[in-house]
């Protein structure tokens, strides 16, 4: 059923304008006084409304999914072996995983028995899903907090194992590390999952096909 | 000889300070516009962002100068010019302060005091309406040609009640000279209030200063470049520091209709219960005087800003009806009685 037009009966105040002009300006004047001495109070975030970017930057959530970190463990060396179950999960394609043995006499900086030769991801190309963090074996890739991700080149926007890792050490530096986040099951599925486990007393499946059927967590 | 120093010093004091004036105005604006809509504005450039309208000009001389190309080359580089020329001629006939007295000779405050003053200043303000309608017209446009249009039908319909509001201000001061008026409005009016056109005139002010943002075509009557319906109206094909001019024109307009407001309604240099020339000295007068009028125009300045931040815009039909069926008949009767009202006590 459409919804009954009700005409206005305007007031004669109303009708002739001036008294509701009026009383606007007022509401706009105590708007324009508040904030006016808001801006000249000392400190970056005066006005409550305004972020002033660079001095002035806002909580950013826990689970906030930024630039990507490669992660270490206790005694410094990479958790990451190559097994390129990222680069399988990623939806955009971003990543680039080459893997290798560990170099003899290297074993103390890697942890697992293989590495990652190389490791790259394209920012560009990247939705920063965070299906890498949820799929990876290990639990060596985690979207950390960054987010100026902003370059002048296109070169500068590859993320290579240096920097990566680089990121990891500024996020500990920072205090801003967190675990890396797991795909939350959908109600259903994990129900399943929970009676399979029971039945068979099987380990719960992780790789892309969870991933990817998980729903997206709460923000 | 001298004479002619003087006229050109005051031509060139009351251009660049005009121009002072609009350039501060796009500052004021866009501060004035965050502060109302609980934003904080451009406060990077320099302090308090003050030199953003710097900025701005740099922007607008830097850039790539476009006329597109079925428009009609000579009437769209006209355009800007003939909006922005009257603004700043009109300026001529408004007194921007009493008289200063330097080394014995006394300067009026005005660039001339022409006894048609009056009529000159309406004359000026219908010919800003050439440029808006030539710039939508060259533009070969059709956002263009219906800002182009709106303003022309905007513009006829408020010059009327403006224009009667004016007339029955001239009844009062019996005269036509902004000068002239400007001193009819020293000392008190009945006995108590300050003896200014707005207690002589008050539905008078009110009728002229409606019809002023209309035809200043601010909001809520800024139709011919309504946003929200013809992308920029008038202005839409225009860039660089052609837009620049129509924007800088509409300041300095808004400059002298508040100048135009102060003089006939709000006692031009005079300070309410208070002659300044008794106890001041002959310069510091001459200062004073210019004082009192500019923060006196710089509040309405103001009230254009607040207003249109305040204010949403009418719709056509509205402002049309607004303008013939409420302004013109209540500018009539306010003639009538202020006719009425002289000849009785006269």
């Amino acid at each position: 059923m459409a919804k009954p037009v009700v005409e206005k009966r305007y007031t004669l105040s109303e009708r002739i304008y001036l008294v509701e002009i009026l009383k606007g300006m007022v509401l706009t004047w105590r708007h324009f006084i508040f904030n006016f001495r808001a801006s000249f109070r000392p400190g970056p975030h005066t006005v409550p409304t305004c972020w002033q970017y660079p001095e002035d930057r806002r909580e950013i959530s826990p689970i906030f999914r930024g630039e990507h970190m490669l992660l270490l463990d206790e005694q410094g060396r990479e958790l990451c072996v190559g097994c390129g179950m990222c680069a399988k999960a990623c939806p955009a394609q971003c990543i680039t995983v080459k893997m290798a043995k560990v170099p003899e006499g290297e074993e103390g900086r890697y942890a697992g028995k293989t590495c990652s030769q190389s490791f790259n991801i394209d920012l560009l190309r990247c939705i920063f899903c965070g299906f890498c963090e949820e799929t990876c074996p290990k639990g060596a890739i985690v979207l950390g907090q960054g987010y100026e991700l902003a370059r002048y080149t296109p070169e500068e926007c590859q993320l290579g194992k240096e920097r990566l890792i680089s990121n990891f050490r500024d996020a500990k530096a920072k205090g801003t590390l967190k675990p890396p986040r797991k795909p939350v099951p959908v109600a259903g599925e994990a129900a399943k999952e929970a009676e399979e486990k029971g039945s068979k007393a099987k380990g719960t499946r992780t790789g892309p096909a969870t991933a990817r059927k998980a729903a997206p967590p709460k923000a | 000889m001298n004479d002619w120093v003087i006229a050109i010093i005051k031509v060139v004091f009351i251009w660049v300070w005009t121009l002072l004036v609009a350039v501060v105005m796009t500052w004021v604006e866009r501060r004035g516009a965050a502060m109302i809509q609980d934003r904080l504005g451009p406060n990077r450039a320099g302090p308090f962002g003050l030199f953003q309208p710097l900025a701005d000009g740099i922007k607008l001389f830097t850039k790539e100068d476009i006329i597109p190309a079925n428009a009609n080359r000579i009437l769209f580089i006209l355009g800007p010019i003939l909006f922005s020329l009257p603004a700043f001629s009109a300026y001529a006939v408004v007194p921007f302060g009493d008289k200063i007295v330097i080394a014995g000779k006394e300067i009026i405050l005005q660039v001339s005091d022409v006894n048609v003053g009056f009529l000159y200043v309406v004359a000026l303000g219908s010919m800003a309406v050439y440029g808006v309608i030539v710039g939508g017209w060259a533009s070969n446009n059709k956002f263009s040609i219906l800002g182009g249009l709106r303003s022309t039908a905007q513009l006829i319909s408020y010059e009327v009640p403006w224009g009667l509001a004016l007339l029955a201000a001239a009844l009062v001061y019996g005269t036509f000279s902004l000068r002239e008026i400007s001193i009819a409005q020293q000392g008190t009016f009945l006995g108590f209030l300050p003896n200014w056109g707005i207690f002589r005139q008050p539905l008078g002010f009110l009728l002229f200063i409606v019809a002023a943002y209309a035809e200043a075509n601010r909001v809520p009557f800024d139709l011919p470049e309504a946003e929200s319906e013809i992308v920029a109206g008038y202005h839409t094909e225009y860039g660089s520091m052609r837009l620049g001019l129509y924007l800088f024109g509409e300041y300095v307009n808004l400059c002298t209709l508040s100048a135009l407001m102060v003089t006939l309604y709000f006692g031009s240099w005079h300070l309410p219960y208070l002659n300044m020339e008794a106890f001041l000295g002959p310069i510091s007068y001459g200062i004073a005087s210019f004082l009192v009028f500019f923060l006196k125009v710089s509040f309405f300045l103001w009230l254009f800003v607040w207003v249109r931040w305040t204010v949403p815009r009418f719709r056509y039909d509205q402002v049309m009806g607004l303008g013939w069926k409420s302004l013109i008949p209540l500018a009539l009767a306010n003639l009538f009685v202020t006719a009425l009202a002289i000849q009785l006590t006269v």
